[in-house]
């Protein structure tokens, strides 16, 4: 709020960048450069640094990710994040092609294909510590947990993926008609939101979830893809997170449109006679990028918990499925004699949320300086 | 004040009736015919006749909602379909002092130990102090709580084995009794479950405080001589709480939600462990008295923070 003894240098930066109207000014200081140059050479006195072109200054766009690579806590959490997300897509394929046949007492001899499996159980492997066989031993059935986590962070990636879509789709699309247009549908936002604020979302998974939970997968169970494996809820799970996380989007992107719509490059589009739809496309949307961005990465941390948590209390994935959560639960019976196998699931969603919160912060940071503190 | 209050009570009410509705809707679209579940394979049409009418099952669905409301407006929550003719209400009984005290003492700690830790930093702002603090604070934060429960179990055990203490790592002692035994069984939850709203008043009662000793006022304070103490504690801490009180709402929820996990992880027989064992068994009356409870308690929490906010900030002006 008290920003008038700050200078009023910082003040122009912090108001530039607030602004991330990408299009407008690198053509601008273009053509200034171009008419440097042009106006110099005829005259006779070159001056080297005028032949040159003047440097380009940077969009706001690179500004913030040039602040943002100087984030180090938001690229130490950006290489986990990649991490998260290339391990659950390439890791089982390599990980079923690593070590030699196996001679199972009960499965005869098998191959790495089979016991790296999350699904394959050795009933004589259980609760082993990590060795050359099972790189993070295995669970209290015998199950290879470093495929088990495998699978269960590609559960946590595709929930994520579904509930950002709808998230954004929905958050946006309503968020910028509320914004632009205000009348019944800002109303009606209005009092949706109001709503879902006092009603938990949590509450609303869980009641979805327990109610539908047993229905959904008997008949999902025969749809390929999602429907095996106990894996039918996710949708359940995906859809109720979605529904109680999109109005809180909405309501960023709407005031974020608010304020975009008083903006002269509207007003200037507006009385150039483009017509509304083209305004909203063509100079709100593209602005929203920002808010968007930082608002659905710390949204991500929440649908991760979300899922984790739903599955944890039996709402979730189901057996013999994999997810972070079911492996907290499975494992938490017997804590007290394997805790390593309770700690792996635990730590591995701790490292994945916490990286999620700090870039999403850094991204905030990055793209509105004015933010910290 | 009146009219800002009867304004709030009848949006209360407006939430409530959304909130009934969207629990007595699942609820009534549920898969599978509870009655039919009560009598087993073999019965005779008569006797389900009669159990559906004594569920109230046999009328519309606007009838039952009507009914449904009419019922809880009397605080009858109806009937367990698990334990036949046992009235929701005995069972809720069991469970609501068990939470109550458990988000007691939980939303009572994240405001003693957190508003402080940050009204600290704020004083000690950008030293390692500060830095340390609020680095913890927003680990505490982004952590969910079912992690850090399982971190404080492994821990607890941990312990346990290495000096043969004897600590119980699940369970809950009797009802608001502090011996040595029930505070053993108390301590983790309650921490754990404090822990995710503690760090969120720590960080916001730092960025209020830091906000409030950069205004005038502080700095007038300060120029005329006024000895730092009182201006810290008499000028600044007072406006830096009031924003504080509109959390407390918000914290409300948190400690709602969070009890589902920790209800479930340190096995504690409250009103979230009695919801998520009610879904298992299909009992729909159990749930929805649940999730109506707590989400009406939700509801009371954030009206509260509002009506705080009003009294303790003269300057709100009501509307």
């Amino acid at each position: 709020m008290d920003t008038k003894d700050q200078d009023s240098q910082s003040q122009q930066y912090a108001s530039e960048a607030m602004m991330p109207d990408n299009s407008m000014f690198p053509g601008v200081l273009e053509l200034a450069a171009q008419d440097v140059t042009e106006i110099i050479t005829p005259e006779g006195t070159v001056i080297e640094a005028a032949k040159t072109p003047l440097k380009k200054s940077p969009t706001p766009l690179q500004d913030s990710l040039r602040r943002l690579r100087r984030d180090k806590r938001a690229m130490v959490s950006l290489g986990f994040i990649i991490a998260f997300i290339l391990i659950p897509i390439f890791g089982p394929f390599i990980y079923q092609h690593i070590g030699g046949p196996y001679n199972s007492p009960i499965n005869g001899v098998v191959g790495p294909s089979l016991y790296h499996n999350p699904f394959h159980l050795e009933s004589t492997r259980q609760d082993e510590l990590p060795s050359a066989q099972y790189w993070l031993g295995t669970d209290s059935v015998g199950r290879d947990q470093l495929a088990r986590l495998m699978q269960g962070m590609l559960i946590s990636l595709t929930v994520a993926l579904l509930v950002e879509m709808v998230d954004v789709g929905l958050g946006v699309t309503v968020g910028v008609l509320a914004g632009y247009y205000g009348g019944w549908i800002d109303q009606l936002l209005a009092r949706f939101t109001d709503i879902m604020f006092a009603f938990p979302g949590l509450l609303f998974a869980i009641l979805l979830t327990g109610i539908f939970g047993q229905e959904v997968d008997t008949s999902l169970a025969n749809v390929p893809i999602i429907g095996p494996n106990g894996n039918a809820r996710l949708a359940l799970v995906s859809l109720a997170l979605a529904f109680t996380a999109w109005p809180l989007m909405a309501r960023y992107v709407r005031g974020q449109t608010l304020q975009l719509k008083e903006q002269q490059f509207v007003e200037a589009a507006r009385t150039s006679g483009t017509n509304n739809t083209r305004i909203i496309l063509r100079h709100i949307v593209p602005n929203l990028f920002s808010i968007v961005v930082v608002a659905s990465t710390l949204n991500i941390a929440g649908t991760v918990i979300g899922e984790a948590g739903l599955s944890l209390l039996g709402l979730g994935v189901q057996q013999p499925g994999s997810s972070l959560g079911l492996m907290i639960s499975d494992a938490s019976s017997s804590l007290n004699v394997h805790p390593f196998e309770v700690l792996l699931p635990s730590i591995v969603l701790t490292i994945v949320v916490l990286a999620f919160s700090f870039l999403g912060d850094g991204l905030r940071d990055a793209f509105d300086p004015r933010s910290k503190d | 004040m009146v009219q800002f209050l009867i304004k709030r009570f009848i949006g209360l009410i407006f939430v409530i009736i959304g909130v009934t509705f969207i629990t007595f809707i699942m609820g009534y679209f549920a898969p599978g015919d509870p009655i039919r579940g009560l009598l087993g394979n073999h019965f005779s049409l008569q006797l389900y006749n009669e159990l559906r009418h004594s569920y109230g099952l046999d009328v519309p669905w606007y009838q039952q909602y009507w009914n449904y409301l009419v019922n809880l407006a009397h605080f009858n929550f109806g009937y367990s379909f698990k334990q036949q003719g046992y009235p929701v209400w005995n069972i809720l009984a069991e469970g609501v002092p068990v939470s109550a005290e458990l988000g007691f003492w939980a939303l009572t700690i994240q405001v003693v130990v957190g508003v402080p830790l940050g009204i600290y930093s704020a004083l000690k702002a950008n030293t390692w102090i500060d830095t340390t603090n609020m680095g913890v604070m927003l680990i505490l934060f982004s952590i969910p709580s079912f992690v850090l429960a399982v971190f404080f179990q492994v821990f607890i055990v941990w312990i346990d084995q290495s000096t043969g203490a004897g600590w119980p790592v699940a369970g809950w002692g009797n009802n608001w009794q502090y011996t040595w035994t029930d505070i053993q069984y108390k301590l983790g939850p309650i921490l754990v479950l404090s822990a995710i709203g503690m760090a969120y008043f720590a960080r916001l009662a730092r960025t209020s405080m830091l906000e409030v000793l950069r205004q005038d006022y502080v700095r007038t304070a300060r120029a005329k001589g006024m000895r730092e103490q009182v201006v810290v504690y008499r000028h600044a801490l007072r406006n830096a709480l009031i924003p504080l009180v509109t959390v407390i709402g918000l914290s409300f929820g948190l400690i709602i939600t969070g009890a589902f996990f920790i209800e479930n992880i340190f096995n504690i027989p409250g009103i979230a462990q009695i919801s998520i064992s009610s879904i298992t068994d299909r009992d729909y009356p159990v749930i929805q008295a649940t999730v109506v409870l707590l989400a009406v308690a939700v509801v009371l929490g954030n009206l509260l923070s509002d009506i705080l906010y009003t009294v303790v900030d003269p300057r709100i002006k009501i509307q």
